[in-house]
């Protein structure tokens, strides 16, 4: 049977993959615009967002927008991947007897 | 790690809420805003010279200048939620064709009249549509080749109607394409 990954299957971490995989590959999301469609805090999803990144599973860019700093997250392909791979699972465990 | 059946259904169903909730806001992203812009330009700087002649024109011309600064505008919105880092080869590849496309007919002295000349400029910018097909997503290559062959039909075989042919087929192609890409759902890879 395929692996859970430990690391997206938190729920918080799985919403915000499930959420940034539906991006094209270029596109990138705010990050006060996620924390408001998924209801959490900023610490709460900055911590979240920092395992995911420090596992390449998704990037973080820091910029400015007419002069206000501006965080834009975006899945990366290992991200993809694993994502695609720990959904996988979930629906194994769904049909094993 | 073992889980239930019950615990992989709800992650299951976090994935499906929150794919469905991002979908919805992506579809407000992708580039119908444009499309429906453009599509209505095309409609009415065509029906302004059918109805207004060279007066027309003129103002139509206006016209495609707001919709440039539409564009920036709706581009400068959406960015503060979703965005695609500017891509440099890209802009610097639709400079080099909307340049290439401007010098020619001052070298060669056409296009002959205004249908002409108002085919040609839909058909560079078609062209650029063409480019941004291959560069970024699918339907903007079919949307242009379509387009481009619309223009080409009513310029040659409708020239009487040719600007009744470009409102209804041009701009309606690109109002009826901004639909089909709000509504919608294309997974881009």
């Amino acid at each position: 049977m395929p692996e859970l990954d430990t690391i997206i299957h938190q729920p918080a971490r799985l919403q915000i993959m499930a959420a940034l995989t539906q991006l094209a590959p270029r596109e990138q999301a705010d990050f006060s615009f996620m924390k408001a469609k998924l209801g959490l805090t900023d610490g709460n999803l900055g911590a979240h967002l920092l395992t995911l990144e420090e596992s390449g599973y998704i990037a973080v860019e820091k910029t400015f927008v007419a002069r206000r700093p501006k965080t834009f997250v975006s899945a990366t392909a290992a991200g993809r991947k694993a994502f695609a791979a720990h959904a996988a699972a979930l629906q194994a465990i769904l049909k094993s007897p | 790690m073992e889980y239930s059946s019950e615990e992989a259904a709800r992650a299951l169903a976090t994935i499906d809420a929150s794919r469905s909730a991002m979908r919805q806001i992506v579809r407000a992203h992708r580039g119908h805003c444009y499309l429906w812009l453009w599509g209505v330009i095309w409609a009415a700087m065509a029906l302004l010279a059918e109805f207004k002649g060279h007066a027309g024109l003129r103002l139509g011309n206006w016209l495609a200048v707001a919709g440039m600064a539409g564009s920036f505008l709706i581009g400068f919105m959406q960015s503060a939620q979703l965005r695609a880092p500017l891509d440099r080869r890209f802009l610097g590849l639709i400079a080099v064709i909307v340049g290439f496309a401007a010098i020619w007919p001052f070298i060669l002295q056409g296009p002959a009249d205004a249908k002409a000349g108002f085919a040609y400029v839909a058909l560079v910018s078609m062209l650029c549509y063409i480019v941004a097909g291959i560069w970024f997503d699918y339907y903007l290559l079919w949307l242009g080749l379509a387009v481009s062959a619309l223009i080409l039909v009513g310029l040659f075989c409708f020239k009487d109607f040719f600007w009744w042919w470009i409102a209804i087929f041009g701009g309606g192609s690109l109002a009826g394409t901004g639909f089909y890409v709000r509504y919608g759902w294309r997974e881009i890879s």
